[in-house]
């Protein structure tokens, strides 16, 4: 099967200097329109429209591949300002390719000036339940409400009080984690110009036992990195004995702030 | 912070790579693309792998229990 289908990493308005990612095979960079779009040739035997369907449900090929894809974009962007494309985009031919470039031109040009300068931060926040539920009493005035009325009760009103508490710690762990995932969210804010909330996933797709709380990204100008590093850096320090374990990672590729519009 | 720097040598899960590369960035533009109906197929497959390795360490952890408890009978028998 021929090699004659172009895959697409990423675009930049400038051209990248190809030679500094020689571990990348096959790399290549042509300009159409003005802007200059980092790709590769693939075969139809991987990426045909069939090809790319099979493939995607093998987890080894797609995590070799997508770790492949963000590895590119996220080198070029070290010194050109890039829009990351979807992974397995891939066009037929170079007709169609510069088609979609001079219909979407503007709003290219747009993003760019949307994401130049600036870098993609992710914060991540998860809560331990079992080791936030001890500051619950401090916090709620219902659940140290309960423990004053269970030390005066006889032991079977006490137990029933008891189950009480224990749903009510429940309810207010959700209550107290949601502001406090809200706070620590704003702290990010202040260091960003744009930010978004992403869904937060279930436990059995993190891999993780703990609550997932925040999964925000943020757009960070790159003056302001520092500070925003920093605020992750200390919120991670100071919350960790509370139960929250924060984590940031980036710069990734500018994914969750490129909108491209006709 | 500078091991969070993003490269190929950290290691950041398939799953937050995933999140961004499939649904976020250019989409929707070339002339083959991966469908939504894939994508939701792509994170059925990782979700059962997790479970998987999740069910693995499980039976690895109570193995190692075993052992120890056995040792332990040996030991206070002898």
């Amino acid at each position: 099967m021929k090699n004659n289908l172009i895959y697409i990493y990423c675009l930049s308005d400038s051209s990248p200097e190809l030679s500094r990612y020689a571990e990348f095979d096959g790399l290549k960079c042509d300009c159409f329109g003005g802007f200059f779009v980092i790709y590769k040739i693939v075969s139809e035997k991987d990426f045909s429209e069939e090809s790319l369907k099979k493939n995607i449900s093998d987890i080894a090929w797609l995590e070799s591949n997508a770790r492949e894809h963000i590895g590119v974009i996220s080198r070029i962007m070290e010194h050109n300002t890039v829009i990351p494309f979807q992974f397995g985009t891939i066009y037929k031919s170079e007709e169609g390719l510069s088609n979609f470039i001079e219909k979407y031109s503007s709003s290219l040009t747009e993003n760019i000036n949307k994401v130049g300068g600036h870098e993609e931060w992710s914060v991540k926040i998860f809560c331990d339940r079992n080791v936030f539920k001890h500051q619950i009493e401090g916090l709620s005035k219902e659940v140290s409400a309960l423990e004053i009325e269970i030390r005066r009760s006889s032991p079977g009103k006490a137990y029933l009080l008891e189950r009480k508490k224990s749903e009510l710690i429940e309810t207010d762990i959700d209550r107290f984690t949601y502001i406090y995932s809200q706070n620590y969210y704003n702290l990010f804010l202040k260091h960003s110009e744009l930010t978004q909330i992403n869904n937060l996933l279930p436990k059995d797709q993190t891999g993780r036992k703990d609550d997932f709380i925040l999964n925000a990204a943020f757009l960070v100008k790159k003056n302001s990195v520092f500070n925003f590093i920093q605020t992750a850096d200390l919120l991670r320090k100071e919350k960790k004995l509370l139960g929250f374990d924060v984590i940031a990672t980036g710069p990734w590729p500018p994914f969750s702030f490129i909108s491209i519009k006709a | 912070m500078q091991e969070d720097k993003i490269d190929n040598r950290r290691n950041i899960t398939i799953v937050e790579i995933l999140d961004r590369v499939l649904t976020k960035g250019v989409v929707i533009s070339g002339d083959v693309v991966i469908s939504v109906a894939d994508i939701d197929l792509v994170y059925l497959g990782i979700r059962l792998m997790l479970s998987s390795v999740e069910t693995i360490e499980q039976l690895r952890l109570q193995k190692i229990k075993d052992i120890n408890s056995d040792n332990s009978a040996v030991n206070s028998s002898d």
